[in-house]
């Protein structure tokens, strides 16, 4: 195993899961006479709601704290310029786990135009800095292992919210891990002894993606009575159409659910 | 001899035929009304220099007009819509309180537009015997957002039920939402009316001291 996984860590947040789990209990289904009842519990597809709802109170705390402070820091410092050639080159660093994975879901099209957008980004970007391929008619598309998952039929289970990381499902936390034990430069830098920049690389992508989502995310809690609750249907309905790489799927509208 | 099976096959498939959805293209009235409606907003609702007051009564104007609320209502509530123990009163007070809930969050967010442009993309025929405009909304220096309207068509009118923004359905999350909200104030409508009511006024204090 390489040694930045820290398997003390992992172990501890394992287990305080589980222990979590055990003292919050899961959500008690409706009678199973009332027929409508279940419908939408199953519909909400959150058996584990008491232990979610606490790691997503723990998680609002840490981000009040910590993660949004620093997005907005970001945001304030780094002009819009410095932040999209961020952008661009953690985009570009991923181009092996999204070419594996256009790869693995049968998409030799898509994996041309990953494969195409990582040679001109890294070549004539300068190290990937400045996304020329996507002015030049290559746009960026992002994938990864949960998508494949889904494309290979393996269904998301319950809805899960990880800590610190918030919204997810059994199928994408797998995924995740996977694209952290497989990503080839990660592996390299463990290689090298280089730890410290597979952290820097980790960090920054976080403070990027929250920076994005720091005015959609306010405008949502701002105007929900259960934010918790909205996260959890949009995150779902979203990741779904991910999955199908934006083609719009019509049969989603509510009025005719099919579960 | 036509046996019975042949006949009902006759049946069906000529219902089918009468009633099978129009092609892909075959209502452009629906784009013209969604293209039209994202016009006027842009404006009159996202024009600059005006009050804040004035925003939220342009938009509420618009949003009057355009959207079928009662449907919207009736969608969001679902089963507790029809449920034997909600009263009419209590309908009515939940589309009034949605439609205020919904005019508070989206007037103030239409004050940072400017020069968004809507491309339809597409108007297929939906599940319900509503049309599904997908439109792209380009932004300036932002990445385009794909916007999905549903259209119901009731004689020559055009009116919107539900607005899905990257791939996320607004009425569905609200459904889930106010369900949620629902069952955690005891399984009743009037448990949800008074969360409503409080974020109703927690907004309007919002938006004054802004």
């Amino acid at each position: 195993m390489p040694t930045f996984i820290p398997r003390a860590a992992l172990s501890r947040i394992a287990v305080s899961l589980v222990s979590l789990a055990l003292v919050a209990g899961c959500a008690a289904p409706p009678p199973a006479d009332d027929k409508e009842a279940v419908a939408e519990f199953e519909q909400l597809n959150d058996p584990l709601e008491p232990m979610n709802r606490a790691i997503f109170e723990f998680n609002q705390v840490v981000d009040k704290a910590l993660l949004k402070p620093v997005a907005q820091g970001y945001r304030h410092v780094v002009p819009a310029f410095g932040r999209d050639r961020v952008r661009d080159f953690l985009n570009n660093l991923r181009s092996p786990i999204i070419l594996a994975n256009d790869l693995l879901q049968g998409q030799p099209d898509r994996a041309m135009q990953t494969a195409m957008r990582f040679a001109f980004n890294t070549g004539f970007g300068a190290a990937g800095l400045f996304d020329v391929a996507a002015p030049g008619g290559l746009p960026f598309h992002d994938e990864d292992f949960g998508q494949t998952f889904a494309v290979w039929g393996i269904g998301e289970g319950p809805y899960l919210v990880l800590p610190i990381l918030g919204p997810s499902n059994p199928r994408d936390t797998v995924g995740l891990a996977a694209e952290w034990l497989v990503d080839p430069l990660n592996l390299h830098l463990d290689h090298v002894g280089q730890d410290w920049a597979i952290w820097t690389r980790a960090g920054m992508y976080g403070v990027d993606k929250r920076e994005r989502y720091l005015d959609k995310l306010d405008e949502i809690e701002r105007g929900s009575l259960d934010y918790y609750a909205s996260l959890r249907s949009m995150y779902r309905q979203i990741r779904a159409t991910e999955v199908k790489n934006g083609t719009v799927d019509l049969k989603t509208t509510p009025s005719r659910e099919k579960r | 001899m036509l046996s019975r099976r042949h006949l009902l096959a006759a049946i069906v498939s000529t219902f089918a035929l009468v009633s099978s959805p129009a092609s892909a293209f075959a209502d452009p009235a629906a784009g013209d009304f969604i293209t039209k409606l994202a016009d006027t907003a842009m404006t009159t609702v996202a024009a600059k220099g005006l009050s804040d007051d004035e925003r939220a009564k342009r938009f509420r104007t618009l949003f009057i007009d355009n959207f079928d609320l009662p449907e919207i209502g009736k969608l969001v509530l679902a089963r507790h819509w029809s449920a034997p123990t909600t009263t009419d009163e209590q309908r009515t007070e939940f589309v009034r309180l949605f439609e205020e809930i919904q005019v508070l969050t989206w007037a103030r967010r239409f004050k940072d537009y400017s020069g968004e442009k809507l491309e339809i993309l597409a108007i297929e025929p939906g599940t319900t015997g509503d049309l599904q405009v997908e439109s792209r909304i380009k932004r300036e220096k932002l990445d385009p957002i794909m916007v999905g309207w549903r259209v119901r068509k009731a004689g020559a009118i055009y009116r919107v039920l539900d607005i899905k923004v990257e791939g996320a359905s607004m009425a569905q999350t609200h459904r889930a939402e106010y369900s949620s909200v629902i069952q955690a104030n005891g399984g009743t409508v009037d448990g949800l009316l008074a969360a409503m009511r409080k974020k109703i006024t927690q907004l309007q204090a919002e938006s004054k001291t802004n």
